[in-house]
Order: C-alpha cells, then structure tokens, then sequence
C-alpha cells in the first residue's frame, strides 16, 4: 500500500510519514501543492493525505485538477472544521475529511476505510480458501491459527487479496509496496513472495510467468 | 401603574380633556344663547301686552260696536312711558274692561296663557284676570322685582304716572321643557363628538407609535441574540424614520464588530490546531514503540518547536488583547530611535543573510519620546517582514527622518509586492497575502500588532506596494 502525504508544516509532515512507514505503508511526501500534484498524477497511489493550506496550489486546487486524471483515495486534513469547508471538500472530490489536531488512529482508521471502499469491499475481513484477513487489526489466519507476518509481508498478502483475480504486476506491486527511495531492491519483492508462501501455503499466491503474480 | 406610564395613555387622557373642555365651552354658550332667545321672545310679548293693558287703561272701550280700532294703533309698550300719558288720565280709573279686541292677548281658559293684574299703588288689587296665579296660594311665584326670573313664571311691572302698577306674566314651563330639550340635545351631541374624537385619537395614536412598537419589538429580537434583524423603515423622511434609519446603521456596525470578534476567535482556534497536531502526531508515534534516544530527542525538539509557535501566537493575541482593551500600559521616555533602529537590523541580520536579502539603512541620531521595547518590536516585526517576502538577493532599505514634529520610518523591500486589492487587508488580524504560511511560522497578526502600537503611540501606519517592485511601509509617529 503506497501513499502520499502532501502537507507543509515539516513536523507534522515527518511524523505523520514515519507512523504510517510504521504501519506498513510505502509512504511519498511533499511539501507543497506543485509538487504534490506532480507525484500524485504520476504515481498510482492507494490514498493520499492531502493538507488543504499549502504553499503554490492549495488543497482544493489540487484534488480538482488530480480529479481530471485519478480516483485516487483523498484524505483532506484542515484545520477550519465549518460545515462548509467540509462540504467543500467533499464536493470537490475528497474521499473523507479529518479536522486538525487529530489522533494518529483516527488517520490510520479512515485511511484503511478509503483503500477498502475504492477496491469495492465493505468489511474489514477477507477470505481466500483456509487463509482470512482482518484488514482493521491487521491479522492473518491460516486454517484459523494466528500467523505472524512482517508488516512488508502483510501488506503484500492485503493490495493481493484486494485485487483477488486480477493478475498484479511485479511493477504494480512495487509502486505500492515500496516508496520511491526503495525501488532499486529488485529482488526484496521476491524475497517478500516466497517468505509468505512459506506461510500460507505455497499455492495461496500463483505466479503467472512474464505478467506476474495472482490470488485466485 | 403601567396604564399612566404609557404614552399612549398620556396622550389619550390630554387629547380626552382638551376635547371635554372645549365641548363644555361650545355647549354652554350654545345654551345659553338659546335661552336668551327664549327669554327674550317671552319678554317681548310681555312688554306688548302691558301696553295693550296699558292702553285699555287710559283709553276705555266706548260701549258702541261701531269703535274698530286696530289693536296695534295705539302707542308701543315701548314707548308709551317716554310719550307720558295723557293729562287727563291721571287719576286711576274707576274700572277697568279688556277691549273686546284685544281679549285674545289674555286668553283666561288656559291657566299657561298670559295674565294679568292691575293695583293700586297701596297693593290693592283692582282687577286681575282669571288665570293670576298671584292669586292662588299654592302658587310658587315669588314676587320678585321689575324684569326678574321666576320659578315657572315669568313677570313684568309697569308703574303708570297714575299711580296704577300693571303686571302681566305668563307660564314659562313649556320654554323651560324646550330648554332641557336643548341641553339634553346638545349633551348627546357632545357625547358623540367625544367618543368620535377618543376613537379617532386612539387610532391616530396607535398608527403614529407603531413604529416605536415596531423598534422595540426588533430590539429584542436583536436583544435575543439575532444581530441580523432590522427595522422595516416604512416612512424614511418621518422622526421615526430617521431613528430606524440611525438604528440600523448602529445594529449593523454591533453586527459587524461581532462578526469580526467571530472570525478572530475563529482564525485563533485555528492557528492553534497545526502546533496542537504536530505535538499529537509526534508523541503518538514516538509512543508507538521503543525507541532510540535519537528519537525521542527528535521528538522533544519536534514539540518545542510547536509549543514555541504556540506561545508567539498566544503572546500575540494577548498583547492585542491589551490594545483593544486599552489596557496596554505604554512608557513615555525620551530615546535615541536611531540606537533602535540599528539594534533591531542588527537582530534581523542572520534571517536577511540566510534568505540573501540585504539590508541598507540610513540613519542619524533623533530623540524620540515613546516605548523603545514596543517600537523596537514594530522595527523589527517590519524588517521581518520585508526579509520574508522578499526575493533572493533582494534589499531592504530603512530609513527615517524628522518631518513637521513626526518621525517618518520608511521600510520598502523589493519582493514581489501586493495586489492594490490585498493592500488594505495586510494590517487585518491573521490576513496573509500568500495564504500558505511557509517558512515564516507567523500568523498573520505581526502587522495587526505593528498598527496597534503605532497607534497607541498616536500615530499611523501605512503601506503602499506595486506588483513586481516592492512593497513600503510608513511610520510616523509624534516626536513627543
């Protein structure tokens, strides 16, 4: 799961990206609109945090011209909580909204909200064959046994199920697995694959030679 | 008492009381012309009948039926003492007859007609027509004098040279009924005219308070909290008019003063959240897990840097606070403003190297009287001001000078300047012309700050810009 997190106040920035780095989250940060808007068009994030005061482009102006281009998820962080300014980001094409200051669960909560939402699913558990996933608390059972996951493997075994049936590309799963200073690790994704075979049973993720990986 | 508290009330009770007092005016002359009128036919007829009696007296009847004298041939009551009588007429005759002719004069049948009764001068009553109450015990008449009223009759007396006194008098219980009439009449005039009047003042009243009533009835809404009310000004040239109109203009300056204390609070609470999110977000994380002492000092400083930000923003608001209240106690000593100047530049140095701006100043010694820390703090809230919305290698210069017993400060920076639409705002409480507040960690309320104490100090601020070249800010402030 990668997401960006455009915010300008730099404490807040660092702390917010090494909480959700902690959560298991491929995090990109900006500092300001201009480069905000150019890393969220150019990368398939699963959700962005988006602060609404920047510096260059505000926040509104950004989600409106990334709307023209992308769904991605929108989480608007502000400090003005009027009804109206809550309606306008909502109009403007914001997933939901949190009004500043927040605790750090609140972000972590609504952020697994919006990535579940966009990939059509309704509950925080999912099931594939002997293996269930429980998205909210971030656990995995195999045959109803607890299994311990690294949280690198936990995200992969999570963007896999949630795009179960799709064939996920080894390119596609370094865009959400890993931020934008990790991509030279080329092997670490197959390290990842075969440690959670390893876990779930080798057939749990099949792989499709020349196009990439798949959960049926 | 509300009732006499109420001027609607006054106004009814004075407008009631003129109102009876000029109908009692109007209805008692009105009676009493009336019966003068009465009283004077009554008395005319009394008059032409002593003549007639008169007449009858001192020029008897001759017994033949051929006599047919007009009645009216013989000389006026009226007259008839002035003329004097006839020589031979003085002694009183020895009888007396009513001429046949003028017998209807004295018609004796109905006891209301008129009467008569001659006498001689001892009281002795020589003759009297049938229908004299003077002869009735049980009669009210009261003799009274010449012309006088009486109770329910009405006389008249007329001493001849003879020594004869005629009187004739009639009943005068038929005027007097007219008379009630007459009163009663004009008394249910008089009542409908007053409750007319009372209606119609009622009426006129009420329309001319209602817009008072209509004021009040808006005051307490906006009294209730809803500042948006107003008077409906309906006749705009009248007083009432003119006081809605006063009115609403003072509701909407209290309106707007209350929108702006809501916004500041607003703009406060708000400057408040990203210092309070940043403490949260950081503590939360570092209390995620253990960590290395590198971490938690990373923290530590993280949230000072917040907290710092919270308390320059308190002590802002604060110090505004104090402005506004008038509370802020300013000192009124005599120092070199130069000595200032030069500190507060020498402050800003390591910001205005570090952004690469520079900054050339002029000055010369000049005493000036005020509150050096305070002005020191408008010199250096300035150059702050000017270094962060500058450009890389741009200048700021500063300056001041005596000018007509002011001190003129002038700070122009060479940034990107403000839009003439934005420039009135820049002293506005948390107005940022760039909304974002990058770098600068301000809040938007140095200027605010800046204006308050040159203010408090007696004089003015102002900016002036052009887009592209710069931005000058003047100060000037009184010597003394």
């Amino acid at each position: 799961m990668r997401i960006l997190i455009v915010e300008d106040e730099p404490d807040l920035l660092a702390s917010l990206a090494q909480a959700l780095r902690e959560e298991g989250y491929a995090v990109d940060i900006a500092a300001n609109g201009d480069d905000g808007l150019f890393n969220a068009e150019g990368t398939d994030y699963d959700a962005i945090v988006l602060d609404v005061m920047l510096p260059g482009l505000d926040g509104w102006e950004v989600l409106k011209r990334l709307r023209k281009t992308k769904k991605t998820p929108v989480l608007m962080l502000t400090a003005r909580d009027q009804t109206r300014d809550r309606v306008k980001g909502l109009d403007t094409g914001a997933d939901d909204y949190v009004v500043k200051p927040f605790d750090l669960e609140e972000i972590f909560a609504r952020l697994r909200a919006i990535i579940r939402r966009s990939a059509n699913k309704t509950t925080n558990l999912l099931e594939i064959g002997e293996v269930k996933i429980d998205t909210a608390a971030r656990n995995v059972f195999f045959k109803d046994k607890p299994v311990e996951l690294t949280a690198r493997e936990y995200v992969l075994v999570e963007f896999m199920a949630l795009h179960r049936g799709e064939v996920v590309t080894r390119t596609q799963l370094y865009e959400h697995l890993f931020d934008e200073n990790e991509n030279s690790l080329s092997n670490l994704l197959d390290v990842h694959v075969s440690n959670v075979r390893k876990k779930l049973g080798a057939e749990f993720i099949a792989t499709r030679r020349g196009h990439g990986y798949c959960i049926e | 008492m509300k009732f006499f508290k109420s001027i609607k009330w006054r106004l009814q009770l004075w407008y009631g009381l003129i109102l009876v007092a000029v109908l009692a005016g109007f209805g008692f002359t009105a009676y009493q012309l009336e019966r003068g009128r009465l009283f004077g036919r009554i008395d005319d007829e009394l008059h032409r009948r002593i003549g007639v009696i008169a007449g009858a007296l001192h020029h008897p009847p001759p017994h033949g039926p051929d006599r047919n004298e007009p009645p009216f041939d013989r000389p006026l009551p009226g007259q008839f003492p002035d003329d004097g009588p006839p020589e031979e007429n003085l002694h009183p005759p020895r009888e007396f007859h009513l001429p046949p002719e003028d017998a209807h004069f004295f018609d004796a049948s109905d006891p209301n007609n008129f009467y008569y009764s001659i006498q001689d001068l001892n009281g002795k009553k020589n003759w009297h027509s049938d229908n004299d109450p003077n002869y009735d015990p049980k009669s009210e008449v009261a003799m009274l004098s010449n012309d006088s009223l009486r109770l329910t009759y009405r006389e008249i007396k007329n001493v001849l040279p003879s020594d004869v006194e005629i009187s004739v008098g009639c009943s005068i219980a038929p005027e007097l009924k007219e008379l009630r009439l007459t009163a009663l009449k004009l008394g249910g005039f008089g009542c409908v005219i007053l409750s007319l009047g009372l209606a119609g003042g009622w009426w006129f009243v009420s329309r001319a308070l209602r817009p008072v009533e209509n004021i009040s009835a808006t005051a307490v809404k906006i009294s209730a909290g809803d500042l948006s009310q107003r008077i409906n000004v309906g006749e705009a040239e009248s007083e009432f008019g003119q006081l809605a109109a006063v009115l609403n203009s003072t509701f909407a300056r209290l309106d707007a003063a209350f929108a702006q204390q809501q916004q500041f609070t607003a703009d406060a609470a708000h400057e408040l959240r990203t210092p309070v999110s940043v403490i949260l977000t950081q503590t939360q994380t570092a209390l995620n897990r253990e960590r290395e002492a590198a971490d938690y000092k990373q923290t530590v400083e993280a949230c000072q840097r917040a907290a710092q930000r919270m308390r320059k923003l308190i002590e802002s608001l604060l110090a505004l606070a104090r402005f506004d209240a008038g509370q802020e106690v300013l000192k009124r000593l005599p120092f070199d403003f130069s000595k200032t100047v030069s500190d507060c530049v020498e402050l800003v140095q390591p910001l205005a190297a570090e952004r690469g701006v520079k900054i050339i100043s002029e000055m010369s010694p000049l005493q000036v009287t005020g509150d050096s820390e305070r002005l020191a703090q408008v010199v250096s809230n300035l150059l702050t001001n000017s270094i962060q919305y500058n450009q890389p290698g741009g200048e700021v210069r500063v300056k001041f000078e005596s000018q007509n017993g002011l001190v003129v400060l002038t700070v122009a920076d060479s940034g990107p300047g403000i839009a003439a639409e934005d420039l009135p705002r820049v002293f506005e409480r948390f107005y940022r012309a760039d909304q974002s507040r990058t770098g600068t960690g301000s809040a938007g309320l140095g200027l605010s700050i800046c204006q308050a104490i040159v203010e408090a100090h007696g004089g003015t601020i102002e900016a002036t810009s052009e887009v592209g070249t710069g931005t000058t800010f003047i100060v000037r402030l009184p010597l003394v």
